[in-house]
């Protein structure tokens, strides 16, 4: 436990170092969340609810960092430890790979939480955002939508030939589920058709399921989200642990 | 004196490279051994194979009666590795590496104090990559030395010292070796080697071509030099001499 610490510790200053992740993961979703609060104010999200647009948007906010941290963050720093040999110094000595891995996972969980606790009173103070929903299930939600994105990240980290190939995968990743996904487009703003592609994305499932529990709506098939992110999160924990490579 | 590495047969090809063949060798507790050759010799294969960071195609690896693969943690709880390209995190600094490294074992030296042993105390604040060459492989050689090992790897200690970092890095080495450390390295320096090393083996292509101490080494090449009888053992100037 002392040693995760103290490689908690190191790695996490050193990736604030870094400051990629401080701007992606915690800059950027405080400009959106700006952004949209200055278009659109406390207007009601559509007619005849009781919810406004920020309100609506809350969840996928909470996103993006999350998308950053797991589709860019993580399968960089793993594929990039390992192509410049810093994993292999650390394969003699008798540090366990799972050890590793859980050092920089805690890393990006910690900037998801940052950027949920910077955008939640920035909110509420001036768009008088508030959950009609329940913290408990909303929070649920988000652990979901963070844990299975992460393995996902973790899974190319580990996988990836090299950090450029991490870097082109995480890409292809990344950016279509910033952008499609409902992270800072809103998904009802979509056209129906790209609506049905993009429905199979995790973090689509994740920012629906986040929105329902936000605004206190029925959500009426949460088994279908809970089945995908479930089953994304042990497939590539799974595969990320049987396939780590040191070199 | 018991046996600490003991490396049976220990074949490795790459394709059609036969990159370490049928390599014997053992090394005594408390000595220290070098394993000489040209570059592309295949010192540094043998070495992975020996830790278990490359997989041998055939023989047989023990390092303190532990076989380095199936029981790599408990191994690596005693035995300290410096490799030939090590790298490091981007910003990393002096102290957050050696802690990073210290933290990892059960009962680590004070790497502050080996840092100023080896005359880098004064830069622990700084970043690795502003560190000098010199200064870099010295703080590799002190990462090497952090899990206060029974058995270091030095793969070419003191390439990039100056004359007078080298000799104080071959009396540290000396000073622990008396008291009981086991030294395995591999180096370009002949007079290093002479000084240091109390058994020598030599790698033409793979194969071992001569195996022993220095002064047996001289014998046998009938030089009166250790320079000259490596080069005669390792064929690099035999060739129409």
């Amino acid at each position: 436990m002392k040693s995760f610490l103290t490689l908690f510790k190191n790695e996490l200053k050193l990736n604030i170092r870094n400051m990629n992740m401080v701007i992606f993961a915690v800059i950027m979703p405080l400009i959106v969340l700006l952004i949209l609060g200055f278009l659109n104010g406390i207007r009601p999200a559509a007619d005849g609810v009781n919810y406004t647009f920020m309100e609506q948007s809350f969840g996928a906010l909470c996103t993006i960092s999350i998308c950053a941290g797991g589709l860019m963050g993580l399968p960089l720093v793993v594929s990039e430890y390992r192509e410049r040999k810093i994993l292999k110094r650390f394969q003699v000595t008798p540090v366990r790979p799972i050890k590793l891995l859980a050092v920089e996972l805690s890393i990006y969980i910690i900037y998801c939480l940052v950027s949920m606790l910077t955008l939640i009173p920035v909110a509420m103070i001036f768009w008088k955002v508030t959950i009609h929903g329940s913290w408990l299930a909303f929070l649920g939600s988000w652990l979901l939508t963070m844990i299975s994105t992460l393995s996902i990240g973790m899974m190319v980290g580990g996988i990836a030939k090299n950090s450029r190939s991490a870097s082109v995968i995480a890409s292809l990743l990344y950016f279509p589920m910033l952008i499609f996904s409902g992270t800072t487009l809103p998904f009802e703003v979509m056209p129906e058709g790209l609506q049905r592609i993009v429905i199979v994305f995790p973090i689509t499932q994740g920012i629906q399921l986040m929105k329902a529990t936000f605004l206190g709506l029925a959500v009426d098939n949460a088994v279908l989200p809970f089945i995908v992110m479930g089953t994304i999160t042990m497939l590539c924990t799974g595969i990320s642990i049987k396939y780590f490579r040191w070199e | 004196m018991d046996e600490v590495i003991k490396v049976d047969k220990l074949t490795k090809t790459y394709g059609n490279l036969l990159a370490v063949d049928n390599v014997s060798l053992s090394v005594k507790r408390g000595t220290v051994f070098g394993l000489l050759g040209a570059n592309g010799a295949g010192k540094s294969t043998t070495i992975e194979c020996i830790l278990g960071t490359k997989q041998a195609d055939k023989g047989q690896v023990s390092i303190l009666g532990y076989n380095p693969q199936k029981d790599r943690r408990k191994l690596f709880q005693k035995v300290g590795v410096q490799f030939q390209e090590c790298d490091y995190q981007p910003e990393i600094k002096v102290s957050e590496l050696c802690e990073e490294t210290a933290c990892l074992y059960k009962t680590p030296a004070d790497w502050r104090e080996l840092c100023s042993q080896f005359g880098i105390g004064n830069k622990t604040k700084t970043a690795v990559k502003s560190l000098s060459g010199g200064e870099r492989q010295r703080l590799f050689i002190v990462l090497a030395l952090i899990p206060n090992p029974e058995v270091v790897f030095l793969d070419e200690l003191t390439t990039g010292l100056d004359a007078k970092t080298r000799r104080d890095v071959w009396k540290i080495l000396s000073d622990l070796k008396k008291k009981g450390l086991s030294i395995f390295l591999t180096s370009h320096f002949m007079d290093e080697v002479e000084v240091l090393c109390d058994e020598i083996c030599i790698l033409k292509k793979g194969k071992v071509v001569f195996y022993g101490t220095v002064e047996e080494s001289k014998v046998v090449s009938g030089s009166n030099n250790f320079e000259d009888a490596y080069l005669i053992l390792s064929g690099e100037e035999v060739d129409g001499a």
